[in-house]
């Protein structure tokens, strides 16, 4: 291989290394720049204080409880309604049309825009069902959105179960039902629960669903019901960065509205990650 | 003897009956997503319709001048379109080639060690919440974008196009990767038998191989990218003229450092305090329906693409 | 002058159907096959087979890979009904009721006939959880009865002396041989009539195969055990009575004896001699 060969090569390789040392950079970068610009603000009296001043002073508590509260509504009705889609996808009808039709509507619903599941949540479940701009509509809203997630990764948890499993039970005269409940699902609940976690922290992330549906900006109260609007970090952070009168003032509180949020983010899949790997050293099968 | 007919017992029966409305539990769960799919569709069909009826699409999808709430009101959605578009595109500009020369390092340069890095890096990429990329790119990319062009705000959609470049790239490695790697080791070898260099066989045997997930790894992107609201409405500021202007002295053509408002940004922005019901609220939902079709296309074309393997994409058994 | 023997061995290369009652008048038969047909879509797995299989004995099926054996098998206790193309043909009597009629009840069927797979399968829980299982799907849920039932499967399955101290151990953790044995163990506690072993020790080293063959001879004595194998010797070392399937086929069904020394039809002759399979 004659020398400006040799350079090209190198240089292209160079060029490929470059873009995965700048992907690097850019992820380094974005931490470097939320924590530390963040980590000033955290204090006892930031998490756990509610807002005062018009925002300027004071913390975040309700908008982490809001954050909270949405969230686990979400999952209180994604998690049952994908975990059945899943075992009917993956245990009654494995082939078919209405296989087909379910995955089709499961990844459509995968690539439809945040905001216009905001839309519609507000004009279905806000308007129409009258349920108004609060935690119910919002946590409605984000449940069909993280519905193919849960579904996704619930399918994958009963697909990990070994089919032998399966036919043993069969061939002692379990009925499917029988063997859904004794053999299969005590080995792909653990999975599914892992990733209805992984589907709860993206949920938690998301502004566009909620903006429309019951976030609000401020609130004196905490919500006391599902329909009270409430606050919500993702939203809280939006409007601290460009919706508040004195931006400038109340900047470093959108930081560590940042941190706060980035770590719930990473915290849980932090969390995911361990889980899952101690029960991949447990599993005797 | 009747031993093994079924009786009609009551314990037969009673498990005969759970077992049907197991079934029945179950099926109608997963009706679920295609009430909800079709309950999407029908319902921004629903509610914008009136309004393209009503104003016709001239003054909406083709319309120049989105004011719904002047004296005058305007509902023309072209400049959104077109925001939409070209920040979509100028992300993607950025974020392709990047996205497909790193996936390509990951896979057939990077050793063990570096893999086991860049693979989780590229996730905990993904995982950001898009707030927090709409807040970066306004503290960070704006600033510095103003700083270069000479303007005293870089809310414009070049800040955008960056910001949004950032958020796809995890897409686009991680679907791209994919595809590289399950180019069958065949071809590798044949290509490194005959001569080839790494690069040699990475950029002429390689990728063209993995050409069809590749593609389906931008549509996809794509369609992520025309779909996201926060970075946008966070980066690219909020005018909602047709962000054109001359390049080259002559020609028309996309003004990225203008002030631009994309579909998605527009329905955050207005979707708020726009009476329920009303026209403008429709014209809203006339914007939602846009968007679910483009991104509906580009889903369906990245699915038929992806599982329509072009130059024998197999995997190594 | 010679005398003209007759032989009952018809002329080469033509052999008449196989006897469908295999080797000898005995016992009533427990399974009656008659002219059973399967197909996979549209692709045909079974041929028109007939045989009568007896009780209390040991039956093996051989032949060569893919030439229905194991389909015939999974159709004796409709574990076949699970993949969705199959269609049947013909009647298979078990206990004089036609199994493949819609009006079974699947659940005593697999009382009646039990199943061992080629791969040991055992589920992830205890040895004793594993044999209880059979018998919890049966509304047993006293401890007493099932600690008895469970001790007498694993007798039965010449297993109870190796696990009787630890009954409450994972089932993953003992070795191939002993698993079998525990599934054997397993399809026992719900008291069947007929047991089903699918290539049961091709999973298995010498050493456990040889223990299994040994049970097989003991179970004999109360069940009928229907054994298919790729392994002749194994099927000449266990069996009564011995069939031989091709293309989905019954060829010929016969004393094990005679199958392996005086085959009737060629192609049986050609199997066991080892020119092919």
């Amino acid at each position: 291989m004659n020398r400006r060969l040799r350079q090209r090569e190198a240089v292209n390789l160079t060029l490929l290394r470059l873009a995965a040392l700048l992907l690097l950079a850019v992820l380094a970068f974005m931490l470097y720049w939320v924590v530390s610009r963040g980590v000033g603000v955290i204090s006892r009296s930031f998490i756990f204080d509610a807002p005062r001043e018009r925002m300027t002073a004071g913390g975040i508590w309700p908008a982490i409880v809001g954050t909270t509260y949405v969230s686990l509504g979400t999952l209180l009705i994604s998690m049952p309604v994908g975990i059945a889609t899943a075992i009917y996808l993956n245990e009654y009808a494995q082939e078919g049309t209405w296989n087909r039709i379910i995955r089709l509507a499961i990844r459509n619903l995968a690539g439809v825009p945040s905001i216009v599941y905001g839309l519609f949540g507000l004009g279905v479940f806000a308007a129409l069902l009258r349920l108004g701009t609060s935690l119910a509509a919002a946590s409605l809203t984000l449940s069909l959105m993280t519905l193919p997630w849960i579904v996704t990764a619930a399918e994958e948890a009963l697909r990990s179960v070994p089919q032998s499993f399966r036919e043993g039970s069969f061939a002692l005269g379990a009925t499917r039902w029988q063997t859904i409940r004794h053999q299969v699902l005590p080995y792909a609940l653990p999975g599914m629960a892992t990733g209805s976690i992984l589907g709860l922290a993206r949920a938690a992330g998301e502004t566009a669903p909620i903006l429309l549906t019951g976030a609000a900006y401020f609130l004196p109260r905490l919500p006391s019901s599902p329909l009270d609007q409430f606050m919500a970090l993702p939203y809280h952070l939006y409007i601290l960065a460009t919706q508040h009168s004195s931006l400038t003032q109340v900047r470093p509180l959108a930081y560590g509205t940042a941190l706060v949020l980035l770590a719930l983010v990473m915290l849980l899949n932090a969390l995911v990650i361990i889980v899952r790997s101690r029960a991949r050293a447990k599993k005797t099968w | 003897m009747a031993r093994l007919r079924l009786r009609t017992g009551s314990r037969t029966q009673r498990r005969e009956l759970v077992e049907k409305a197991m079934q029945a539990c179950f099926m109608l769960n997963g009706t679920v997503a295609i009430l909800a799919l079709a309950g999407i569709l029908i319902f921004l069909l629903k509610e914008s319709l009136p309004a393209l009826v009503e104003l016709g699409p001239g003054a909406t999808i083709l319309g120049t001048r989105w004011n719904p709430t002047s004296m005058n009101p305007g509902y023309g959605m072209l400049p959104l379109i077109v925001s939409t578009i070209m920040v979509t595109v100028g992300a993607l500009i950025i974020a392709v080639p990047w996205g497909i020369a790193t996936a390509a390092y990951i896979s057939e340069v990077a050793t063990v060690r570096l893999k086991e890095m860049l693979k989780p890096a590229v996730e905990m990429l993904a995982i950001f919440p898009s707030v927090i990329f709409g807040f970066i790119g306004l503290v960070v990319v704006a600033p510095a974008v103003a700083r270069v062009f000479g303007m005293t705000n870089g809310q414009v959609a070049l800040t955008g196009s960056i910001t949004l470049a950032i958020m796809a790239l995890p897409t686009i490695v991680s679907v791209a990767e994919d595809a590289i790697t399950g180019i069958s080791r065949d071809y590798r070898e044949a290509a490194y038998a005959l001569g080839a260099t790494r690069w040699q066989a990475v950029r002429m045997v390689v990728l063209p191989a993995a050409r069809s997930g590749i593609t389906a790894a931008v549509m996809l992107a794509f369609g992520r990218a025309v779909g996201e609201t926060m970075a946008v409405l966070m980066t690219t500021g909020d005018a909602t003229g047709m962000p054109l202007t001359e390049v080259l002295g002559f020609i028309t053509g996309p003004d990225f450092l203008a002030s631009v408002r994309t579909l998605t940004a527009n329905i955050a922005q207005e979707g708020l305090n726009v009476p329920w019901g009303s026209l403008h609220w429709q014209a809203l939902f006339l914007c939602g329906l846009i968007l679910f079709i483009l991104t509906f296309a580009v889903n369906l074309t990245a699915d038929l693409v992806m599982h329509r393997p072009a130059g024998g994409r197999r995997r190594v058994s | 002058m010679t005398t003209a023997t007759t032989v009952a061995v018809p002329a080469t290369g033509q052999s008449g159907p196989p006897r469908a009652g295999g080797s000898e008048a005995g016992p009533e038969p427990i399974i009656r096959v008659q002219n059973l047909s399967l197909w996979y879509g549209p692709v045909q797995a079974l041929k028109n087979v007939s045989m009568e299989i007896r009780p209390r004995r040991v039956t093996a099926i051989i032949g060569p890979s893919g030439c229905g054996k194991s389909t015939f098998l999974k159709t004796l206790n409709r574990m076949i009904s699970f993949v969705p193309s199959v269609r049947t043909e013909g009647r298979v009597l078990v206990d004089n009721e036609d199994i493949l009629a819609p009006h079974i009840d699947l659940v005593a069927l697999r009382s009646y006939v039990g199943m061992v797979f080629q791969k040991p399968n055992p589920f992830p829980k205890s040895i004793f959880e594993n044999v209880a299982f059979g018998p919890r799907l049966r509304g047993i849920h006293d401890r007493a009865r099932l600690a008895e039932i469970v001790e007498r499967s694993l007798r039965q399955a010449a297993l109870w002396d190796e696990v009787k101290d630890r009954l409450n151990h994972p089932a993953l953790y003992l070795s191939g041989g002993q698993q079998q044995r525990l599934c054997i163990a397993r399809a026992l506690a719900v008291d069947p009539q007929i047991i089903l072993m699918d290539e049961p020790a091709s999973a298995l080293d010498p050493a456990a195969t040889a223990k299994l063959e040994d049970l097989l001879q003991q179970l004999e004595n109360d069940y009928t055990v229907i054994i298919v194998t790729h392994n002749m010797q194994q099927a000449a070392r266990v069996s009564a009575e011995t069939a031989f399937f091709l293309d989905g086929e019954l060829i010929e069904f016969d004393a094990t004896d005679r199958i392996f020394t005086q085959p009737r039809d060629p192609r049986t002759e050609a199997y066991v001699t080892g020119r092919f399979g």
